[in-house]
């Protein structure tokens, strides 16, 4: 068969199969929105939000859920911040002209397309196993933070990149030495990268249950945590994850709906205020 | 002061990561090197002793190329639109709208796979002989919206990275709009579009949560005498979500067995990392965005 990609009838088919694609893949975005609104929108109010769990998880509320998720992202970003400060100023400041830069940038990478199963496993053996802590939301937090430890330090990193020239040598036109230029330019110029990687990173935690599911939750019989390290806790995916495993009870599944409303939520307006820096740093990729 | 601090935060950091991946290598070590075939014909069952990982790898395998099959048409085609038709506010709201596809969580994803798509997809299984609907095929079309937003996005980095001038070149020679893209930009964009394949694909075969919900779990279809193609439609079961799975708590008092679940480990993370690094050589030069 002869195609004459010459002629307008191409052109059209063309451009009108492409756009067929692309709205297809925003009518996926739509009905997903759409159903978990339609189905989570009936049990959910603020009662439920802020009562505990009753029974079997299909009555009740989701409040120790909410903040057994809050306090594993605590943990994560104060574990993840100071690993990822250190290694963005050692990629943009001491190894800039070195080949280890691209050693420490391919071990981040790796790490980024780790499977967060194989993080929840080394997590258990670790941790729970090995130093003989219980499931704790310590754990889970620290598992946590090393995930998103590649997000953090690449938008630090980025960010870092930007530092025009002349700030640093006036710096040392100024007779500052090297860790006085650290903190008086890398450190403060580095906020915003901090903040922008912290909270995409915090979207993707918030919502992962792999790495949480050997190491820090339980589906029921947590509260506040009152330990350290031999302290369980509820989760917000974890719950929606056990709960869609009771996928022929009712009760169960109303439950799972609203609770996964509330997550998504939480979840798309973090990635809605990291947007800015996301659409910058991909249009910048076509220069 | 400060600099030594750095480095020492940095080593421990770097540090606790290959620690964790000696962990998985010396855990897998007694069982590959005893002789168990991990790749030989069998299945999977621990109380028979029976470790083979050929169901898993299938599984993993086949799920990321019916993922790949679907997502990658509409990806391409969708990224080709957003990025060679739209312009302006129209391509920034269809960018926010794959970021957003892109956030949704997976056991959201998971939960919408046991409401919805089981459903639907229940008659035609059935109608080809598919005994329930939890099947590596449905798997594989929850993995396919899963992986759209990454697939969609690469790409249309990879096409954006075609310098404008040639676009301008191929207008210029009086080219229409279509064959500028099919015979200029596409050409140009190849190795970035493979890259994005290949993510995608590494991707698909890492995600566990909202698969784990919808494939059966299965670990039989290796048994010798009852494999065939047909399995595609049958319960099956991935490299991650034999890892999900409770066999983790019962495995651990067992060193063969648990040596035997941390050699799967180690066959998922020898994959991913093997697409992520050759990925790394295909993808244009661009800034990373996690």
């Amino acid at each position: 068969m002869y195609l004459n990609t010459r002629s307008p009838h191409f052109e059209l088919l063309f451009r009108t199969v492409s756009a067929l694609m692309t709205g297809l893949s925003i009518s996926l975005l739509l009905f997903i929105l759409w159903a978990i609104l339609w189905q989570g929108w009936g049990p959910l109010s603020l009662d439920f939000v802020l009562s505990p769990m009753r029974g079997a998880g299909g009555e009740g509320g989701i409040w120790y859920q909410i903040l057994g998720t809050v306090l594993l992202l605590i943990t994560s970003a104060t574990v993840a911040t100071p690993f990822a400060v250190a290694l963005s100023l050692l990629q943009t400041h001491y190894f800039s002209r070195s080949r280890y830069r691209k050693l420490v940038s391919s071990i981040l990478h790796l790490l980024n397309g780790t499977p967060s199963i194989l993080f929840g496993i080394l997590g258990f053996v670790f941790f729970v196993k090995w130093l003989e802590w219980e499931k704790s939301w310590l754990a889970g937090g620290i598992i946590l933070g090393m995930m998103i430890l590649p997000t953090v330090t690449l938008a630090l990193v980025q960010r870092m990149e930007t530092i025009p020239k002349s700030y640093i040598e006036e710096a040392m036109s100024m007779g500052m030495t090297e860790d006085q230029i650290t903190w008086a330019v890398h450190v403060p110029y580095g906020w915003g990268g901090l903040l922008t990687g912290l909270v995409l990173g915090l979207a993707r935690a918030a919502g992962e249950t792999a790495p949480i599911m050997f190491t820090a939750a339980v589906f029921s019989g947590a509260g506040f945590p009152s330990g350290i390290k031999d302290s369980p806790i509820l989760a917000l995916p974890y719950h929606i994850f056990n709960l869609a495993q009771d996928a022929y009870s009712p009760n169960a599944i109303e439950t799972a709906w609203a609770t996964a409303a509330t997550l998504t939520a939480v979840v798309l307006t973090m990635s809605l205020i990291a947007l800015p820096f996301r659409a910058r740093s991909h249009e910048e990729a076509k220069k | 002061m400060t600099k030594s601090f750095v480095f020492l935060l940095s080593f421990f950091a770097v540090g606790f990561i290959c620690f964790l991946g000696a962990i998985l290598f010396f855990q897998a070590l007694p069982f590959l090197s005893s002789d168990s075939g991990l790749l030989s014909w069998g299945y999977w069952d621990f109380r028979e002793g029976e470790y083979h990982a050929l169901s898993m790898v299938w599984g993993s395998v086949v799920v990321a190329v019916i993922a790949l099959g679907l997502a990658f048409p509409v990806g391409l085609g969708a990224s080709i639109f957003v990025s060679e038709y739209l312009t302006g506010k129209k391509r920034a709201a269809a960018k926010m709208a794959i970021e957003l596809l892109a956030g949704v969580p997976s056991v959201v994803y998971g939960l919408l796979g046991v409401a919805f798509l089981r459903n639907w997809i229940f008659s035609p299984l059935q109608s080809m002989g598919a005994p329930s609907s939890d099947t590596l095929f449905t798997g594989g079309v929850l993995l396919a919206i899963m992986v759209l937003p990454t697939m969609m996005s690469f790409s249309d980095d990879a096409l954006r990275c075609v310098p404008r001038r040639i676009r301008e070149a191929g207008w210029g020679m009086g080219l229409s709009h279509s064959q500028t893209v099919l015979t200029l930009v596409l050409p140009q964009a190849k190795s970035g579009i493979l890259g994005a394949v290949m993510l995608s694909f590494g991707r698909a075969i890492g995600e566990t949560i909202a698969v784990f919900l919808v494939i059966g779990r299965s670990d039989q279809l290796f048994s010798p005498e009852s494999f065939s193609l047909t399995s595609v439609l049958r319960a099956g079961q991935t490299l991650t979500t034999k890892l999900g799975g409770s066999e983790i708590s019962i495995a651990y008092g067992d060193p063969h067995h648990w040596s035997a679940l941390m050699a799967l480990g180690g066959l998922l993370w020898i994959g991913i990392a093997a697409l992520t690094y050759f990925s790394e050589f295909v993808l244009p030069k661009r800034i990373h965005v996690p």
